[in-house]
């Protein structure tokens, strides 16, 4: 049987049987060579390949945080964090339908581009996930639910948490803006940048093929620390009536800009601080160089007749003037050093007090001389000028007040009626506070608190003591004599604010134009404070460039009494005759006995020891 | 026979288990993604598994010799089902190929069909045929136009890891029934220079070739699978990264669960993982080749030996895809990568191995006088 069937099979079985073996052998080195090559893939594995491989696939992703809220000192949100939407696209899927034009039309006005870039941006590119217009374009939900309504293929959105300020322009040289990156570029969210941002959580994981996190894998998650909220001694209403008076000044004077600020007195909280060009800080992206400068710290002028105060308060501080001492004005124009000095109005003569009165520049200059430059100057610093105040914003600008070996002959004429010096805002703010506040310089701020989600106060300002630079009955004395510049016949009647007394002075500088006095381009300012017998507010109100009328009595004057009436009513300061009658007959300096005035001044000659 | 079929069908049943463990374990991600059931795949995988292996034991108990009758029938049959994927509603459409027929719930790749009913139909021309086996027209240009038509079926899909494989399986065939070689080589050298002028004509195939040759230049985009390949087997190493730990399911590797599991295996279960899972399809090649050569019909030779290759065979082109030896083409691992048609086919590919062994044993008695007759 078996050799039959051998037999039968034979021819094929041997003539093939070489076949067979090259298909085995075929095989078998086939599975060996793979074998051998799987070996090599694995037995000894290279070890930086396995490290690159991991490092591409390493996660490593900050979590955002929301960044801490800022808020008024009522607790009015100025700038929180809020989800927006961002529209995303994908330019194949756009551009594979016939709607790309649609497409375009619609995003342009939101996005406000024009359709055109739009159609070159996703009608041309191979990408398949662009920001329209740029990153950090977010639109209204309103208008994004218009556009989900055309139901477009390849434009989708992303939910993004974004900086908001919910009053647009209103503070915003104080708030500042937050830039793309998440980084506090400008105001408080630069300044407590490192309160607010937060501090970012982590998460390290893994990515897979399509770079989304493998969710089981994940290493290391740090939770999240929320930012802090900063809340502000700045009063939201204050601000707004300040910026409406500038506003409206601006206006009917067609000025280039106009900046003020309201300090409370005793203290140095700052309740407004506004500078006018402003800018949306939702927009800060299309703001104007200028309109982003904060002018109340951040621009230097020549202060003019205000600065009188300073050096007037020093003179009768030292002694070298009495109120009622009466200087030769000269017929309004004096030649000093062979320089010729004019008054605006001529005076024959003048004692201190009308000097002040009628801001006076040859009298001041006289006054000046009677101090002497080392004592004026000694004075000023005291005063704060040509140092930085120390307010809690960045971009402070320090003023210029030259060292006194540099100073020449007629230098002290010039200072004494507010030229060869220069400064901002704040610092003629202050020193006219520190005249109203006994003579006390208190330290400005904006920051009151900062404090944690949990409510944990981080950090808490109070008011501080910057200097004293005069003693108490001499800045009582010149509060008196202030009052008397914004009554009949001063400078500045148009700052009287009914039912309070008010004590300023005005200021109207000549702006430098190719370093020569300009005779149609000022800086008129008015720096006052009322009431001026309890005094709570300091106001200072400077605009510059006004057109057809220049000085600070008329033009500076009555914002000041503007922004002065709103807020007293809304603060609810008492009158100054009600604070009178419910004080008793409060004796006047000159009216104390002898004895008393002479124990105060030996206590204030001890504080004035401590000048800094 | 015993031993031989007893040990081939255990092989075989460690590789179905392998490939049950490693369909779960790389299916998840994808059957997540996909579907929202992260045992999509298994499920349907292990319902073919039962399947495949109910078909396996009927073809165990299915008389071999039948397919003698039955061999061009099941080619015409599959011919016209792989010009049915073309037909809309029936055919389905998967990435731009039409591979698929769906018959309810399950879809099924004509194609695999066509594999084995080709292996079928040649193995019976050659027995029939045995003594004009080197005659130019049935020795050789017969079958080779039915071969090449069905080919070209396959291509048309396109289908070229099954084309290849096929074309591979069929000349192997031709070779050891004795057909001339250079005829074979003119065959092969015709056939060869066909692929190439197609590649050359198809962007898409040539992307994938000058991945193959340059892979770090297409990391990102056509070499991306293979990239994924390898770096499963660096990650693997010697000890595996541990059963379902891999990672290079997670997106790294699309196709992990069907033509690259393999790659999955390397990662997580590591060389020794790899090498006797290559070693087990040695070892299947061993065991039915020792049933071809221990057969003493013809047919039953013919049909091993054509059986066993097409099944190591795949497995040899897969390994080679996966390990970067081979360019890259859609091929599955038989009896471990998910897919049901090729396990279908498989599985009924051992159960006629198996039946060919039992006549050999003697254990069941070879119907001589019939194939004598047949042969007169």
């Amino acid at each position: 049987m078996r050799s039959e069937r051998e037999r039968r099979l034979g021819m094929t079985e041997k003539a093939s049987r070489w076949r067979y073996t090259l298909v085995v052998a075929f095989v078998v080195l086939s599975l060996g060579g793979q074998a051998i090559r799987l070996v090599m893939l694995q037995a000894w594995p290279d070890q930086i390949r396995i490290d690159s491989i991991n490092r591409a696939r390493q996660l490593v992703k900050d979590l955002s945080v929301e960044r801490g809220a800022i808020v008024d000192c009522h607790g009015r949100v100025l700038a929180m964090d809020v989800f927006r939407k961002v529209v995303c696209a994908d330019p194949v899927a756009v551009a594979s339908n016939p709607c790309l034009q649609d497409v375009a039309e619609t995003l342009a006005d939101p996005l406000n581009v024009s359709a055109r870039v739009l159609m070159r941006q996703l009608g041309s590119s191979r990408r398949r996930f662009v920001y329209p217009a740029g990153y950090g374009r977010t639109i209204d939900d309103d208008q994004a639910c218009l556009i989900k309504e055309k139901g477009f293929q390849g434009v989708f959105f992303n939910d993004v948490l974004t900086r908001s300020y919910p009053l647009g322009a209103s503070m915003c040289h104080v708030l500042g803006y937050v830039n793309l990156k998440g980084q506090g570029s400008a105001g408080i969210e630069l300044k407590l940048d490192d309160y607010l941002r937060g501090v970012p959580g982590l998460v390290v994981g893994e990515f897979d093929g399509r770079r989304r996190e493998i969710y089981e894998r994940r290493k290391l998650e740090v939770k999240a620390r929320l930012g802090a909220s900063v809340i502000l001694t700045l009063d939201q209403y204050v601000q707004y009536l300040t910026e409406q008076a500038l506003l409206r000044a601006i206006e009917t004077h067609r000025a280039k800009a106009a900046w003020a600020i309201v300090q409370r007195v005793k203290t140095g909280e700052i309740l407004a601080m506004a500078s006018l060009p402003a800018y949306d800080l939702n927009r800060f992206r299309e703001a104007e160089a200028e309109s982003t400068r904060n002018r109340c710290i951040g621009l230097v002028y020549e202060p003019g007749s205000t600065f009188k105060i300073s050096v007037i308060a020093a003179a009768l501080n030292e002694g070298r003037v009495r109120p009622d001492q009466v200087f030769d004005c000269e017929g309004g124009v004096w030649m000093y050093q062979r320089r010729p000095l004019r008054d605006y109005h001529p005076y024959d003569k003048l004692s201190v007090a009308d000097v002040l009165k009628k801001s006076s520049n040859i009298g001041a200059a006289k006054i000046g001389l009677a101090l002497g430059p080392s004592l004026m100057h000694k004075y000023l610093l005291a005063f704060g000028f040509g140092e930085k105040t120390g307010v809690d914003l960045p971009g402070e600008e320090a003023g210029i007040l030259h060292p006194v070996q540099d100073w020449i002959d007629i230098s002290p004429t010039r200072v004494a009626m507010g030229h060869e010096v220069a400064v901002t805002a704040l610092q003629m703010l202050n020193a006219m506070c520190t005249i109203a506040n006994d003579g006390v310089r208190m330290r400005p701020y904006v920051v009151q608190r900062v404090l944690d989600r949990d409510g944990r106060l981080l950090v808490e300002q109070t008011p501080t003591v910057a200097a004293r630079p005069i003693k108490p009955e001499t800045a009582r004395l010149m509060s008196r004599l202030l009052v008397r510049a914004t009554e009949e016949g001063g400078t500045g009647t148009r700052a009287r604010v009914s039912g309070y007394t008010v004590a300023g002075k005005t200021g109207t500088a000549q702006k430098i134009v190719d370093g020569r006095y300009s005779d149609s381009l000022n800086v008129a300012s008015f720096v006052g404070v009322v009431p001026a017998d309890d005094p709570e507010l300091g106001i200072i109100v400077v605009v510059d460039e006004p057109r057809d009328l220049h000085t600070g009595g008329l033009v500076s004057a009555p914002v000041f009494r503007e922004i002065a009436e709103e807020a007293l009513r809304y603060l609810d300061v008492p009158p100054s005759d009600a604070v009178q009658v419910a004080q008793g007959a409060r004796p006047l300096p000159g009216g104390r006995s002898g004895r008393a005035l002479a124990a105060l001044k030996e206590t204030a000659a001890d504080e004035t020891q401590g000048l800094d | 026979m015993w031993k031989t079929s007893s040990a081939l069908l255990l092989v075989v049943a460690v590789l179905l288990m392998v490939g049950g463990v490693m369909v779960a374990s790389t299916s998840t991600v994808k059957g997540l993604e996909d579907h929202g059931d992260t045992d999509y795949f298994l499920k349907r995988q292990l319902v073919w598994i039962v399947l495949s292996v109910v078909a396996g034991i009927a073809a165990c108990f299915f008389d071999y010799h039948y397919l003698r009758h039955l061999a061009f029938p099941l080619l015409a049959v599959s011919c016209l089902l792989l010009v049915l994927v073309f037909v809309p509603h029936v055919g389905v459409r998967v990435g731009g190929s039409y591979r698929w027929l769906r018959l309810g719930g399950l879809g099924f790749q004509p194609s695999e069909l066509a594999k084995f009913s080709l292996v079928v139909a040649i193995c019976w021309w050659f027995t029939r045929e045995r003594r004009k086996v080197r005659e130019l027209a049935r020795g050789f240009l017969y079958p080779a136009a039915a071969i090449v038509c069905v080919l070209v079926l396959i291509l048309a899909e396109p289908d070229y890891g099954t084309t290849v494989l096929t074309a591979a399986v069929s000349l192997l065939i031709m070779f050891v029934a004795g057909v001339r070689i250079h005829y074979l080589v003119l065959l092969a050298v015709a056939g060869a220079l066909f692929i190439t002028v197609l590649v050359a004509h198809n962007p898409n195939r040539m992307e994938r070739l000058m991945a193959f040759l340059e892979p770090e230049k297409y990391a990102q985009t056509t070499a991306y699978q293979l990239k994924g390949a390898l770096d499963a087997f660096v990650l693997g190493g010697r000890r595996g990264v541990g059963l379902g730990q891999g990672v290079q399911k997670q997106s790294y590797l699309p196709e992990s669960h069907t033509d690259f599991i393999y790659a999955v295996v390397g990662e997580e279960l590591g060389l020794r993982a790899t090498v006797p899972v290559l070693l087990l399809y040695l070892a299947f090649f061993a065991l039915g080749m020792r049933i071809a050569m221990k057969t003493t019909d013809v047919f039953g030779r013919f049909l091993a030996f054509g059986l066993t290759l097409m099944i190591t065979l795949q497995a040899i082109i897969n390994f080679g895809v996966v390990t970067g030896l081979f360019p890259t083409k859609g091929l599955s691992l038989p009896f471990i990568s998910f897919g049901g048609s090729c396990l279908l086919v498989s599985m009924i590919a051992v159960g006629v191995l198996v039946n060919i062994a039992h006549h050999t044993g003697g254990l069941i008695e070879e119907p001589v006088i019939r194939d004598t007759l047949h042969d007169l």
